[in-house]
């Protein structure tokens, strides 16, 4: 409302406010104008009304005392009939001009030409005497002082009893003897028209501003507020901000536009979210990108240092397998010459033993250092656990864990590739090692079971270790999903074995309590 | 008398053939390279030769094709280490007799040598 105000230039409101109450002004004062003639017309009328039945009464009340031509008598009546307030003065003209009775004395006597107002109301003018067509009775006349006075002439017109009566006589001759003339003062009903037309004015007034601040409220509330808050909104979106919206008021065209405006902001915002969206995605795509991009590099690092580590170790194994051959040949010639029952046959025998132990754990390192192609065939479950199991079991990272394995009687064959399952195997004794600090119980367990009616070996590595965070279940499957230090875990364990167990129509499954510690089950279609 | 010729870099694996078939009647001469051994057999003819795989001079597979070349006669085992059977494999292809694995004990070395040339009277 303030803005309307102080600007009206800029505001439809205002010029339509403006417009209005214009046209009220000028439809008023013509309004004004016609009602005030109107009125004065309508006084005037009543008042030649009062007026003519007073000169009437007038020539009724003088008859008589004119007839017997009693002067005194008719000035009398004269002087009567002029005292009420408004009757400024009533005379008698003879044809002549001359005043013979007057209620004001000192007027009678005097005379009068044809320009006197007694006279022009038949004469036109004073020195052809012409008569006009129509005659006039009533004059109005507006003194100086702005009073209005009202003149009636009526002519005295002759009648039988004015030639015959007794006193005096006319001749017949003259149609007209005289006339009178009543002088009635309008003030009061000026006085009245004033009063009556200040009051109008005031209505007039009052009607205008009425009606134009009552236009001003309805189009305020119609068209100036509605379309400000448009107009907001639209500065509002221009600046960036679209979570506004525009309140819809009505179902008319500013409603409508309203409307339209929000949904275009609706889309707009849409549009935006999308945009915004797309960016996010991007942002978090390229920081996992990123990442990812990271880890391989860190992984073919570690690759790398493995096949590095791993062609070491080969060659270590190696060389390790020819003072073997020494050891194992020179206790066996060392035997023979001893009772086998003896105290140094035994020992021999140990040294053996070991000896053959320690081949063992070569061939062990061996066959996991090569990176043997995968070659299906038919694979001892129990055997590759085993064999597992007695690798890790002499490194440095598993001396104070505890194997407990549990085996089911039965021996599973699976059709696969034995390193690979190994590869399997080994990943979740290092996993359980870690979740344990190195320190604890990793009991293995086989059984048999069904799916589907098709029999499976399922195996399961149960540990003590820390447990697996319920957020991190769905990723730890996922490559390169580790929460191990870099360099230490590189997140492919799981998800490599996902993929081979896989591959061979199984699949892993996990059971994890936080403090607890975790149990993995895989299963492997047996071989039918 | 039974001849063999053993290659191998390393003197303890040379001794220890030695020492196992010496006693069992066997004529055993000891080289420690492939090209020592293949002077050795162009001087001499022995019935069979006991191949190390690897070797610092000259490969084991190297030696083989030589020997087969030259002394079809001859036979081979190859001895290896268990890295190396695919190898031992691909020998075995290539003419050797038999192989055995490193670390042998006296026993397996026999049967493979026993193998070549029949039970021993
Ligand atoms: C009612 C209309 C009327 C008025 C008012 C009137 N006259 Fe006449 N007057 C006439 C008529 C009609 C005649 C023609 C004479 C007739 O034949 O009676 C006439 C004639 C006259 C004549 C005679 C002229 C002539 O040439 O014989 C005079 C003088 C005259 N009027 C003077 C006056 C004077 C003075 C007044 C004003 C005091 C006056 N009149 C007012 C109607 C009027
Ligand atoms: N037994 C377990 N107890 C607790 N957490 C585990 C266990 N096994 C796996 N995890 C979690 O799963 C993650 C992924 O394991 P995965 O074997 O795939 O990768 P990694 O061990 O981190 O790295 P890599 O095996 O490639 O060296 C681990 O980082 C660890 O957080
Ligand atoms: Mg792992």
């Amino acid at each position: 409302m303030k803005n309307i105000l102080r600007n009206p230039d800029k505001s439809i409101a205002a010029k339509l406010i403006i417009a209005i109450g214009l046209l009220m002004i000028i439809l008023s004062l013509i309004f004004w104008y016609a009602i005030l003639q109107k009125q004065e017309k309508d006084v005037l009328s009543i008042a030649t009304k009062y007026g003519r039945s007073f000169v009437n009464f007038t020539k009724a009340s003088t008859r008589r005392s004119m007839l017997i031509f009693d002067r005194e008598e008719t000035q009398r009546v004269l002087d009567t009939l002029s005292t009420p307030e408004g009757v400024q003065g009533v005379q008698i003209y003879d044809h002549r001009g001359n005043i013979v009775f007057s209620s004001k004395s000192e007027k009678a006597g005097n005379s009068v030409d044809r320009t006197s107002i007694a006279c022009t109301g038949c004469h036109s003018n004073s020195e052809s005497g012409e008569l006009l067509t129509e005659t006039r009775k009533l004059f109005v006349h507006r003194d100086e002082k702005g009073k209005t006075s009202l003149h009636m002439v009526e002519s005295i017109l002759n009648a039988p009893e004015c030639s015959t009566a007794a006193c005096h006589a006319h001749p017949e001759s003259p149609e007209i003897l005289g006339f009178v003339k009543a002088d009635l003062s309008l003030a009061v009903l000026d006085e009245a028209l004033l009063k009556q037309g200040l009051a109008l004015t005031a209505y007039v007034i009052m009607f205008v501003l009425a009606v134009s601040i009552f236009l001003g409220i309805i189009l305020y509330k119609i068209v100036s507020k509605p379309v400000n808050e448009l107009v907001q909104g639209m500065e509002k979106v221009s600046g960036g901000n679209l979570e506004n919206t525009v309140q819809v008021r009505s179902d008319d065209e500013i409603g409508k536009l309203a409307r339209t405006f929000n949904s275009m902001i609706r889309d707009l915002k849409g549009a935006r979210d999308q945009r915004e969206r797309w960016t996010q995605t991007l942002e978090v795509e390229i920081e996992k990108k990123t990442d990812e991009i990271q880890k391989t590099h860190a992984n073919l690092m570690q690759t790398e240092k493995l096949a590095s580590l791993g062609r070491m170790a080969a060659g270590v194994a190696h060389e390790i397998n020819n003072p073997l051959t020494g050891v194992v040949t020179f206790a066996h010639l060392l035997k023979k010459r001893f009772p086998p029952e003896s105290t140094e046959s035994q020992d021999l025998d140990i040294i053996i033993e070991q000896s053959e132990r320690c081949a063992k754990i070569i061939k062990n390192l061996l066959t996991f250092a090569r990176a043997t192609p995968s070659e299906k065939g038919k694979v001892s479950i129990n055997e590759v656990l085993n064999r597992t199991i007695f690798m890790v079991q002499n490194q440095a990272k598993f001396h104070h864990i505890k194997f407990n394995p549990d085996f089911a009687d039965k021996q599973f064959v699976v059709v696969g590739d034995g390193s690979q399952f190994q590869q399997i195997f080994l990943n979740m004794f290092i996993n359980a090692a870690d979740a344990m600090n190195g320190r604890g119980n990793i009991t293995i367990r086989t059984r048999g079971a069904l799916e589907n009616e098709k029999p499976y070996v399922e195996i399961e590595f149960t540990d003590e270790g820390c447990g697996i965070k319920e957020e991190d279940m769905p990723k730890l499957f996922e490559p390169f999903f580790t929460t191990k230090p870099v360099g230490k875990g590189t997140g492919l364990g799981l998800s490599v074995s996902h993929g081979i167990v896989k591959h061979l129509g199984g699949h892993i499954k996990v059971k994890s309590t936080i403090g607890k510690g975790t149990s993995f089950f895989v299963r492997l279609p047996l071989e039918s | 008398m039974k001849k063999i010729l053993v290659v191998d870099d390393e003197a303890i694996v040379r001794t220890s053939c030695d020492r196992t078939l010496t006693p069992e009647g066997y004529d055993v001469t000891l080289t420690a390279s492939g090209k020592e051994g293949i002077a050795c057999l162009e001087k001499e003819t022995f019935a069979l030769v006991l191949l190390d795989l690897k070797m610092p001079d000259m490969d084991g597979m190297e030696v083989l094709s030589k020997i087969k070349e030259n002394w079809p006669e001859t036979k081979v085992v190859m001895v290896t280490g268990y890295s190396t059977v695919d190898t031992a494999v691909q020998a075995l292809r290539v003419g050797a007799y038999n192989f055995i694995e490193k670390p042998f004990t006296p026993d397996t070395l026999l049967k493979a040598v026993q193998e070549v040339f029949g039970p021993s009277d």
